[in-house]
């Protein structure tokens, strides 16, 4: 289990000799507890100390990676069931599944395309992670072949579907040195062979069933073999059951620190709504049949906002915003952008029903008063804003009004923008179409 | 291996509550609607009970929107005039509820009389036999005038009236309390401002029993994951004992997909984006799953096609699995 | 550039400014002091002016009504010359020179176990030295330094060069019979200092002739100074003031930004260096010699204040104090002496600035820990001082940390609309009846009401509360039976007092906007002493005393400091008010070597935690803004009164 600041703190020396570079050992003790530095920062601890906190320090978790030449796909390392108590950290590889029997020209032309896909989110580019190839034919040589193909289409991490050990050999083999594809996988007749190919070509193997029990065991008999990488699937077409099997999982590796189902989960759901909960609860990889991107697009989006880390301040993407179709004669209202500040605002102006142009300034999340106190919302800042945007050209008479709690900013900036009406607006957003109406 | 199940046992649970009144009840819808009730995390059946599925509800307007999007119009462009036609419309494509949102003015653009008002509903209940939910616009005078006389005039019916919110509550709670309706309480995606209006509300006399809170939540892409994790809060505090939080939650991811670029237009956007309409429905059943996910006991959508997936899913996620024993 | 005249009331005070100067400049130059509590940001509205005639603009009109711009109203931090201009200056508040603490000298014991010979750093020396001949031509300074090293084993000994020049006259004088005044060395840091010789008297003084030394706490909003006979270790007076550096700024956020304009860092230096030196004036006149002989006599001086008062005094730039991430330029300053920083006293005269721990946790709360004993009890403690920033320590003998929350000055009553500080006509207690809403007060001094203070805002809160005048979320309810409560400028408002039983002829209300202020203090104190305790594991139940500090911790009521959240519901006797904490750490550390390390080291294990950096206080102050707590359980007390 994980120590408090407080309990690792009693292992430490408590010289406060400053040495890590923390004024403090609690200080120190606070942030190993966060995970931030390497207890190897102490010069100064024993080695029993060294083994207690080893020990809980641990991810319950285990940390699978797949890769290939110039990608990585991580999943695990999570510590939460809900994402408030601190984050989800990596997010689920979402692949894109192909079937050996389909023609070449549709495989190539599949990977091709989900390989190509880029699709811009609030400034983040999201592609997918990778591709499953599934052994339909029960051909080796055809698996081998769409093997080839994938990798002629694309270089990202391959997943490897087949129950069948002689045709995930082949697959193996046609796969490029280096990488570490994952294999789906193992089950009670074949996990002995799968686990002996996965050593053999370093890859991670997915254990399938759909009782826990039969994952356990098949992961402790693997893990006997000597392979760490695992995976679990729940091996349902149920919401329901995915689900449970899902959470009781993560419950017992995070609070029973039960090593056995310490692993991401591999989940093939059967429609978007599947697809949709395994994102939002606990898969760590996601294999989707169909490659579409009125599909993609929005998984991408949900997994995005489901691994947003809640201990961030919450940002929205500086820039001009339009409210209420604003013409010409529309003022500039500034802001920040800590999302907070941002939505009363805007809310606010909406409400008004009066256009307006919403000049959200880049002040690493802060709240207006926060920012200003901390320098991040100064004339400089808000001037560069307004003279990176086209909104001179835009808006005459070119009018900026200033939010209330930053008045001494005023003079300042009417020295940084020659030619603008500097106002000042009110303090609190539920004043501004008051404002709008009456002042402006 | 066998393994020995974490189970969660929670000391507190979900309050239930009930919408509409049948004529039996003083009212004369011929179906309600009962929420709430579990003792345990949505859908974990192995760890507590949960006697009432959640249900979904379908938005309809008192007069053509101005702003919703074409392809919404074009869905519902039979009975868009006409709300007692709509409301029909939605229960035949099988909501569990309807959801009125009356607007600030008719459209002749004069401000929404009482009397309009008033007639808009009796005309909605008269066509549908499903509970109704009636939003007023959303400014504090008008919803307070305009639910105030739907209220009166509804008497007995349990209609859950909205929006109740911290700076406005005290006119709409006493109008519930005084005629036997249900209230849905809006707080801004907070904790704790959701539990402080619970708290207000109650301070009033107002049996929590008669109270739905609405977090409110934001799209998938637009803050879904505030809202997502504030419900999951809520949840799990109400079902710690936390008695000013153990009320089922509204949400409105049908308002909320639907007003997203995503949803609303179709020309100019990145081909990445893909097919329109099916973006856009996909949009609102994503955004719906996830917060049904995440414990919502009412959802409120827009269209029939993401209406018939939602349903689908819930009607899943309620059959208890028999992986694995109670 | 075109110029314009600026003349104020109508007299010959006008001046020539540059179009587009500001009011409050045109001010400056014209001699007129426009008092200016927020720096000049536009914030606090106290620099309203009249403009009679003439054309100006202005760029803000924040919390003037639209009357009051009707009138002619303008801020003059504000609003900018733009042709000739008539300005009348209202009388401006008056700052009141004294606060009620010094009218009473609070009693402070010596330490029982004090022993000037023993703990003192300054150590005053006979010496016999050996007068000089045709055989021993050994020169003036050595000789003295063999008798100090011989007589009484002090080696090293440094000597100033104003010493230097005045050796030989003394040695000389004293017919080789000297008394030596010397600080033996302090440690601070992690470095003993050398002795250094402060002062030389001729002749042998007796032993029971005073030393002086001065103990000066530097708050943001007041300065406090005890003056200590070192070799008793009696506090021989005492004397508060405003400090001087108000009218520049109320908060240190607002200090920095004026230190960081034009020469504002030297103008603020010399503004606390007068109010310093004014009160060791005071001081030494009480102690009943002549002043100037005495302030001459005082040869160290301990100075606690928080770490942007510190810099400000030692003008070394504070603007990396407010920029994120934080930095002080320096947490424990060297050793001064008095001619270095300024300060009246002995100029040799040693000055010792206790260490703080970040920018916004100084030497006020290191010392302020020292005073409250907590670094030395089982207990776990929470200490607070809650002036216009709270800080806040918890811990015990083990282990400390501290934090800092930005409370507001509210309970210091300002930005509140009938707002004012602790003095005489301010309402400092209030009881409402519950049947008929009408109030009942007390006045501090018995006269009629000016405004409210901090203690009053936070009893009118309550009983606002408790009788229903107010919801839990701080909402008036307007549909109470009532003509004190009504509709005002600033929305709904509760009348205090009428115009006729006021001193300023005007209403006392208090508004929503007054209530949301309050509140979002008492929440920032509650919140960040939660937060600070939940990061190290501790609940509230686990805190076995609460000690408060700062001029706060002397008015309030415990039990409507509970009912409305701002202290936890815990028994009363958990709760001790300690006064000024910061000058009394500062008294002990100036008396004694001991306590002096024992800060050092409170500053070297104190760990320092941003709540800004963490959003569980966001999280806990939203919790917070509420009466007296959204969750109810943690005021048991306060629910079991609504239910009875």
């Amino acid at each position: 289990m994980a120590l408090s600041g407080i309990q690792i703190y009693k292992l430490l020396p408590q010289t406060n000799c400053k040495e890590c570079g923390f004024p403090t050992c609690l200080a120190f003790a606070m942030k190993l507890a966060a995970k931030q530095v390497e207890l190897s920062a102490c010069p100064y601890v024993t080695e029993e100390s060294i083994a207690l906190l080893a020990e809980s320090s641990a991810p319950p978790i285990r940390l699978v990676s797949l890769k290939s030449d110039g990608y990585e796909t991580k999943a695990g390392n999570e510590v939460v069931l809900f994402r408030h108590e601190k984050t989800f950290y990596n997010k689920p590889g979402l692949f894109v599944k192909v079937v050996d029997t389909e023609s070449p020209e549709a495989i190539k032309a599949k990977i091709s395309a989900a390989d190509r896909y880029v699709v811009n989110y609030v400034g983040i580019e999201l592609t997918v992670d990778g591709f499953a190839i599934e052994a339909a034919s029960g051909d080796p040589e055809k698996f081998s072949a769409a093997v080839k193909l994938a990798r002629e289409a694309s270089k990202r991490p391959l997943i490897l579907v087949s129950r069948d050990p002689s045709i995930i050999s082949a697959g193996l083999k046609a796969l490029e040195a280096g990488e570490s594809a994952l294999i789906h996988g193992a089950d009670k007749s074949n996990w002995e062979v799968m686990a002996a190919l996965a050593q053999e070509h370093k890859a991670a193997l997915a254990v399938i069933s759909t009782d826990l029990e039969t994952s356990a065991d098949l992961t402790e008999k693997i893990r006997g073999k000597g392979v760490e990488d695992l995976a679990i699937d729940p091996d349902t077409t149920g919401l329901g059951a995915m689900l449970t099997f899902n959470t009781i999982a993560r419950r017992m590796a995070l609070k029973k620190n039960f090593k056995p189902l310490g692993f991401p989960i591999i989940v093939f759901p059967k429609d978007l709504v599947a697809a949709t909960q395994a994102i939002s609860k606990y898969a760590g990889f996601v294999v989707i049949d169909d490659f579409k991107p009125d599909e993609v697009y929005p998984l991408l989006v949900l997994r995005q906002n489901i691994y947003t880390d809640p201990q961030k301040p919450i940002q929205v993407q500086p820039g001009v915003y339009e409210i209420n179709n604003p013409n010409s004669e529309a003022p500039v209202l500034v802001t920040t952008n800590f999302s907070i500040t941002y939505f009363s605002v805007a809310n606010e102006v909406e409400g008004s029903g009066l256009p307006a142009w919403l000049m959200v300034c880049d002040a690493e999340g802060m709240s207006v008063l926060t920012a200003w106190a901390a320098g991040k919302f100064d004339a400089e800042r808000i001037a560069k804003s307004v003279k990176g945007s086209d909104l001179a050209s835009k808006v005459s008479p070119k009018r900026v009004v200033l939010p209330g709690h930053v008045a001494v900013l005023s003079g300042e900036l009417e020295e940084e923008l020659p030619g603008w009406d500097v106002r000042v607006g009110p303090r609190e957003a539920v004043d501004i179409p008051k404002f709008l109406k009456e002042a402006l | 291996m066998p393994i020995e199940i974490p189970k969660d046992k929670w000391p507190g649970s979900v309050r239930q509550v009930v919408l509409g009144a049948t004529a039996a009840e003083g009212g004369t819808r011929t179906s309600k609607v009962v929420v709430g009730g579990e003792t345990c995390m949505p859908f974990m059946h192995f760890e507590g009970a949960i006697p009432n599925r959640p249900v979904v509800a379908l938005e309809i307007r008192d007069r053509r929107p101005d702003d919703w999007s074409p392809l919404l119009v074009k869905t519902w462009e039979n009975v868009i005039d006409d709300p007692a036609a709509w409301a029909k419309a939605a229960e035949e494509v099988g909501a569990d509820a309807i959801q009125l949102t009356l607007s600030l003015t008719d459209s002749a653009g004069q401000p929404m009389s009482p009397e309009t008002a008033v007639a808009t509903v009796k005309a909605v209940l008269q066509a549908s036999g499903l509970p109704l939910i009636v939003f007023g616009p959303g400014q504090s005078e008008v919803d307070n005038l305009l639910l105030v006389a739907v209220a009166e005039a509804t008497k007995g019916e349990r209609l859950a009236l909205g929006i109740c919110e911290d700076k406005n509550y005290r006119t709409i709670v006493a109008t519930a309390m005084a005629n036997d309706h249900v209230i849905t309480a809006r707080s801004p995606m907070d904790v704790n401002l959701a539990k402080q209006l619970n708290i207000l509300i109650s301070d009033m006399g107002l049996p929590l029993d008669r109270v739905i809170m609405d977090p409110t939540t934001g799209a998938l892409g637009y803050g879904i994951e505030y809202g997502y994790s504030v419900m999951e809060r809520l949840r799990l505090a109400a079902l710690q004992g936390d008695a000013m939080t153990q009320l089922p939650m509204l949400v409105t991811p049908g308002y909320e997909a639907w007003k997203t670029k995503e949803s609303k237009v179709g020309e100019g956007v990145p081909e990445s984006w893909g097919d329109w309409l099916q973006r856009a429905i996909n949009w609102e059943t994503m955004t719906a799953i996830a917060l049904l996910e995440a414990g919502a006991n009412i959802l409120v959508l827009r269209h029939p096609e993401s209406l018939k997936q939602v349903e689908a899913a819930i009607q899943d996620l309620m059959t208890a699995p028999d992986m694995v024993s109670v | 550039m075109k110029e314009f005249t600026v003349r104020f009331d109508l007299g010959d005070k006008a001046v020539q400014v540059p179009s587009g100067t500001l009011l409050s400049e045109a001010a400056q130059l014209a001699g007129i002091d426009v008092n200016q509590p927020c720096g000049g940001q536009g914030r606090c509205g106290r620099c309203a002016v009249q403009i009679l005639d003439g054309t100006v603009r202005r760029r803000s009109t924040l919390r003037l009504t639209t009357e009051d711009v009707a009138l002619g109203y303008a801020l003059a931090c504000q609003t900018v010359v733009e042709g000739d201009v008539d300005v009348h200056v209202p009388a401006q508040e008056k700052i009141e020179r004294r606060l009620t603490t010094d009218l009473t000298v609070a009693e402070v014991r010596v330490p029982s176990d004090y022993l000037f010979s023993a703990d003192q750093s300054i150590r005053r020396v006979k010496l016999n030295l050996s007068e000089p001949n045709m055989d021993d031509q050994t020169d003036d300074l050595s000789r003295l330094l063999t008798a100090l090293r011989q007589q009484v084993g002090l080696a090293p000994v440094t000597v100033s060069l104003a010493t230097l020049r005045k050796l030989g006259g003394i040695l000389r004088e004293g017919q080789w019979e000297v008394t030596a005044l010397l600080d033996t060395g302090t440690e601070v840091g992690e470095d003993l200092q050398p002795a250094r010789l402060i002062d030389l008297l001729p002749g042998l003084v007796a032993d029971i002739e005073p030393i002086w030394g001065a103990a000066i706490d530097i708050g943001t909003t007041t300065v406090t100074v005890w003056l200590v006979d070192l070799v008793s270790g009696q506090v021989r007076a005492q004397a508060s003031e405003y400090n001087g550096q108000i009218s520049r700024g109320e908060d240190v956020i607002s200090r920095i930004v004026y230190a960081g304009k034009n020469s504002g860092d030297e103008e603020l230096r010399q503004l606390v260096l007068a109010t310093i030196n004014s009160l060791i004036e005071r001081v030494s006149q009480r102690a009943g010699e002549q002043a100037q002989d005495l302030s001459g006599r005082t040869v160290k001086a301990v100075v606690a204040g928080n770490s942007t008062m510190i810099h400000l005094l030692l003008g070394i730039p504070a603007a990396s104090i407010r920029l994120s991430p934080f930095i002080t330029a320096v947490n424990q300053p060297p050793l001064l002496t008095a001619q270095e920083v300024g300060i009246d006293i002995h100029p040799e005269a040693t000055v010792d600035c206790l260490p703080g721990i970040a920018s916004y946790v100084g030497a006020d709360i290191t010392a302020g820990v020292h005073a409250s004993g907590m670094d030395l009890s089982e207990k776990i403690t929470l200490f607070m001082d809650v002036g216009t920033n709270g800080e806040i320590v918890l811990g015990s003998e083990e282990w400390l940390v501290a934090c800092a929350c930005s409370a507001g000055p509210a309970f210091e009553g300002a930005g509140v609309a009938n707002g004012m500080r602790a003095t005489r006509g301010a309402i400092e207690e209030v009881w409402i009846n519950n049947n008929d809403l009408e109030p009942n007060y007390r006045v501090i001094g018995g006269a009629k009401p000016a405004g409210i203070c901090g203690s009053g805002l936070i009893s009118l809160l309550a009983e606002m509360f408790i009788t229903g005048i107010i919801d839990k979320a701080g909402n008036f309810n307007l549909h109470l039976e009532t003509p004190r409560i009504r509709e005002g400028a600033q929305g709904p408002e509760y009348v205090l007092a009428w115009k006729d039983e006021t001193q300023t002829g005007k209403d006392i209300a208090i508004t929503r906007v007054d209530v949301d202020n309050l509140l979002r203090t008492k929440g920032a104190i509650y919140a960040g002493y939660n937060v600070l305790a939940e990061s190290v594991g501790v609940s509230m139940e686990m805190i076995e005393q609460m000690l408060i500090g700062g001029s706060f911790g002397k008015y309030i009521n415990i039990e409507k400091a509970i009912q409305i959240g701002l202290l936890p519901d815990l028994p009363w006797d958990h709760f001790q008010f300690l006064g000024n904490t910061s000058v009394r750490g500062a008294y002990y550390a100036l008396l004694d070597r001991k306590s002096r390390e024992r800060i050092t080291e409170i500053a070297s294990k104190m760990t320092y935690i941003e709540l800004s950096a963490d959003n569980r206080f966001y999280d806990a102050f939203m919790s917070a803004l509420f009466l007296p707590h959204t969750d109810l359980s943690k005021f048991p007390s306060v629910n079991g009164m609504f239910a009875g």
